[in-house]
């Protein structure tokens, strides 16, 4: 076996690990599974006589240590934790994230001792709070319910809620440098995209650049859910790839390969940290760092395996995200589905492979392949996915690395003189009302709607996937072959 | 080459540019009207005066940002700026939204009646103000703004009603004349201030905003009598005080005023000409 082939196994195996114990296998169920596959895979070998399958009798061990890591890392969190629910009490708390902003503030607080562990905290929009200020409260830390929600939190390492406390800010500046640093650049960021643009354009430009989603109205939220556009405003690998794309082309112009690789890998990290690490901004930029790390020493890019490394490092660092994150979910999903679903619908259906006028045929091809590969997914968190989004998808995918680019360039702008970047706001606000114009139009578009589904059709819609990749893939190689 | 059809490219664009904002200037047609806007921002006030050649004032905010949606849906795309904010009151269903509008707009000048908001959120306002340099000028009863041939007097509060420990007695109230219309913007005020108001002056308005979401407090049948509005504007929204009250309603009907309110109409326009006043409902 290959280097490279171990690699994936093993770190197959250990994702699974996690996933069994993610989902409430307990312990004695795991090993026992794990022991059978084991053996399967060593009477396959001694009956094949292929060196492959030791191997995966070896590797398939893992399965275990990836459960037992989930366990212990669980753990490890719980015992960590020193909190009082249900009790009024007053303690201080330091702000530890980037606060959502709208109606009301939504702040992740770290407690000072004698109390530990973090908590979310809401408060009324005004006063505003900041990352990293020292705030001394009073109230009721309450457990989060429902189940989901609390597993969504625990996600995040948040165990407790309060509600409307009494907030006194205590000090300022009590976060890393670094971060406090790249907040206050987004801020900046923020205020001039806001102080050239309409609220509504605003809100949008903010969220395809920045990920800043909390200054939606609940009606165009709806309108964009509805259109299936949300993953344009949730910072989808697709907008970091076209930053990363766009970082390269741009420095590789001027400065040396070398140096370009770390500026451009410094200024994800940047953007990564500076619009809070979600999960599908995480996974985009360690891919787009393996791609570029590759380019820089020469090995071929492998997919497969970037895919999955990126999916190990970050159950890694937080085995949770695995079960818990729906974004975490979706991003891997969709992007199974671009890598490994589009070809074979490009194949079956005898697809043109050029992208077509204004790369519509691209942008199909992705949209299908990515929206095909989340539905389910999409259906038993949401509630609805809608066919509709497919065109919605189409006629704003060809617009948007352009407003993207445009949207940074006017943060840049806003910096040197407002006036400058009213001006360029005008054009951005052309390429914007006419993405709004289509967010809202296929958000009223309601027929077709697909509001049910359960964990089984899941199960069996996605092996019905499965099923038909590798179909055409073999159908393809059976061909092949009979030309030869 | 290449570069060459860079700067080919740029050129044109600067060409088309200057076409485009050239045209703005030449054909765009000056506004002759005045317009009013009596904004749907929920429990609170907000109100928009636009007078001719679009110079806009913007009377108080409402209680959140709300008024933001309500602006984008009134204002071109690329007008971000106001000539004049004024807050009637430091009371936050009246100015928090305006906290927004200081930090997105450009903003003339801030005008207020010297009365500082005891709420929490009135810091993020100051702090508004300050960072964007925002001229601060603070009025009372006699004050006068002209533009043209519109005018806003001030007509309280005065020297007694500025210390009021009720801060809606503090409400900076204005009359506003323009094209041959009279508009009187109230805030707050409760009847003790419009006693004030009907002592000292002689007034007949065509346009009122009815004072304070229509509390029962407010609009006295004396005062009403007195100012006999044609039309009668509540801005309100849900609330858990009764506004507007069954009393007031039944007072503005018996001197014969048409009655508008945003919680059942939407946003409320008025376009105001040579003494014409049309009303406009957004629902």
């Amino acid at each position: 076996m290959k280097i490279h082939d171990i690699a994936f196994y093993a770190a197959g195996f250990f994702i699974l690990g996690v996933l069994a114990a993610g989902i409430g296998l307990n312990k004695s169920v795991v090993i026992l599974v794990t022991i059978l596959a084991t053996a399967v895979f060593l009477l396959l070998g001694c009956f094949t006589k292929r060196r492959q399958n030791f191997w995966l009798a070896g590797l398939s061990l893992l399965i275990i240590a990836g459960a037992f890591y989930y366990f212990n890392w669980v753990n490890h969190q719980i015992k960590n934790i020193s909190i009082v629910f249900n009790e009024k009490i007053e303690f201080q708390g330091i702000v530890v994230g980037y606060p959502e902003r709208g109606s009301q503030q939504k702040l992740a607080v770290e407690l000072k001792p004698p109390y530990a562990g973090k908590v979310f905290v809401k408060t009324p929009a005004n006063p505003r709070f900041n990352y990293g200020d020292l705030i001394n409260f009073e109230g009721t830390i309450k457990n989060p319910a429902p189940v989901s929600y609390a597993n969504y939190l625990a996600k995040n390492g948040i165990f407790g809620i309060l509600e409307y406390p009494q907030a006194e800010l205590v000090a300022e500046n009590q976060g890393s440098f670094l971060k406090s640093k790249l907040f206050k650049l987004k801020e900046k960021i923020l205020v001039v995209i806001q102080r050239s643009l309409a609220s509504e354009k605003a809100a949008f430009l903010a969220g395809i650049t920045l990920g800043e989603r909390a200054e939606f109205s609940k009606e165009f939220e709806e309108a964009m859910s509805q259109s299936g556009t949300t993953h344009l405003v949730a910072l989808s690998g697709y907008n970091i790839s076209v930053i990363v794309i766009a970082m390269f082309a741009l420095l590789n112009r001027f400065l040396k390969r070398r140096l370009t690789f770390v500026l451009t890998t410094l200024v994800i990290f940047g953007f990564v940290l500076m619009t809070g690490a979600q999960a599908s901004v995480v996974r985009a930029a360690i891919m787009g760092f393996i791609a570029l790390l590759a380019g820089q020493v020469g090995r071929l890019y492998s997919v497969r395996n970037a895919i999955i490394l990126a999916a190990f490092f970050m159950i890694l660092a937080n085995p949770r995200v695995l079960v818990f994150d729906t974004g975490f979910q979706l991003s891997f999903l969709a992007l199974l589905g671009i890598v490994y679903l589009l070809p074979a619908i490009q194949r079956f259906f005898y697809f043109n492979k050029s992208a077509g006028f204004l790369f519509w045929r691209e942008n199909f091809l992705t949209t299908l392949s990515a929206q095909l590969a989340v539905a389910p997914i999409l259906v038993l968190n949401f509630g609805n996915f809608s066919p509709v989004s497919l065109l919605a998808n189409i006629l704003i995918l060809s617009v948007i690395p352009l407003t993207m680019s445009l949207g940074f360039i006017l943060g840049a702008i806003g910096f040197v003189s407002y006036y400058f970047s009213l001006v360029f706001g005008w054009f951005i606000n052309l390429l914007l009302s006419y993405e709004v114009f289509i967010i809202k139009f296929f958000g009223q578009l309601d027929f077709l709607q697909i509001d049910y589904f359960s964990g089984f059709l899941a199960f069996v819609y996605y092996l019905i996937l499965i099923i038909f990749v590798f179909c055409v893939v073999f159908r393809q190689k059976g061909s092949r072959k009979l030309m030869n | 080459m290449k570069s060459k059809s860079w700067i080919i490219l740029i050129i044109l664009f600067l060409v088309i540019f200057d076409v485009f904002v050239w045209g703005r200037v030449i054909f765009s047609k000056p506004i002759e009207d005045s317009e009013i806007y009596f904004l749907d921002v929920g429990q609170g006030d907000s109100e928009l005066v636009i007078l001719p050649n679009n110079v806009k004032v913007l009377i108080d905010g409402g209680p959140n940002s709300r008024l933001l949606s309500q602006l984008d849906s009134i204002l071109k795309p690329f007008d971000r700026y106001f000539d004049l904010v004024v807050l009637s009151h430091s009371q936050t269903d009246h100015f928090n939204g305006l906290v927004d509008v200081l930090k997105r707009y450009q903003v003339g000048a801030f005008i207020f009646n010297g009365r500082n908001g005891t709420a929490s959120s009135w810091q993020e306002l100051i702090k508004a103000v300050e960072e964007n340099k925002v001229p601060v000028i603070i009025l009372a009863a006699g004050d006068k703004i002209d533009y043209l041939n519109s005018r806003f007097n001030f007509l309280l509060p005065d020297r007694n009603l500025i210390q009021s420990s009720d801060l809606n007695e503090t409400t900076l109230v204005a009359l506003l004349k323009t094209q041959g219309a009279k508009v009187l913007f109230t805030g707050d005020i409760g009847a003790e201030a419009e006693n004030y108001l009907i002592q000292r002056y002689d007034l007949d308005v065509d346009v009122l905003k009815v004072a304070h979401h229509g509390s029962k407090y407010s609009s006295s049948a004396g005062f009403l009598s007195e100012i006999l509005p044609k039309v009668a504007v509540i801005e309100v929204g849900k609330n858990s005080y009764g506004h507007p009250t069954a009393g007031v309603l039944n007072r503005l009907a018996s001197v014969g005023a048409q009655i508008f309110r945003t919680d059942n109409d939407g946003t409320i326009k008025l376009e105001i000409k040579n003494k014409e006043i049309n009303v406009f409902k957004a629902k």
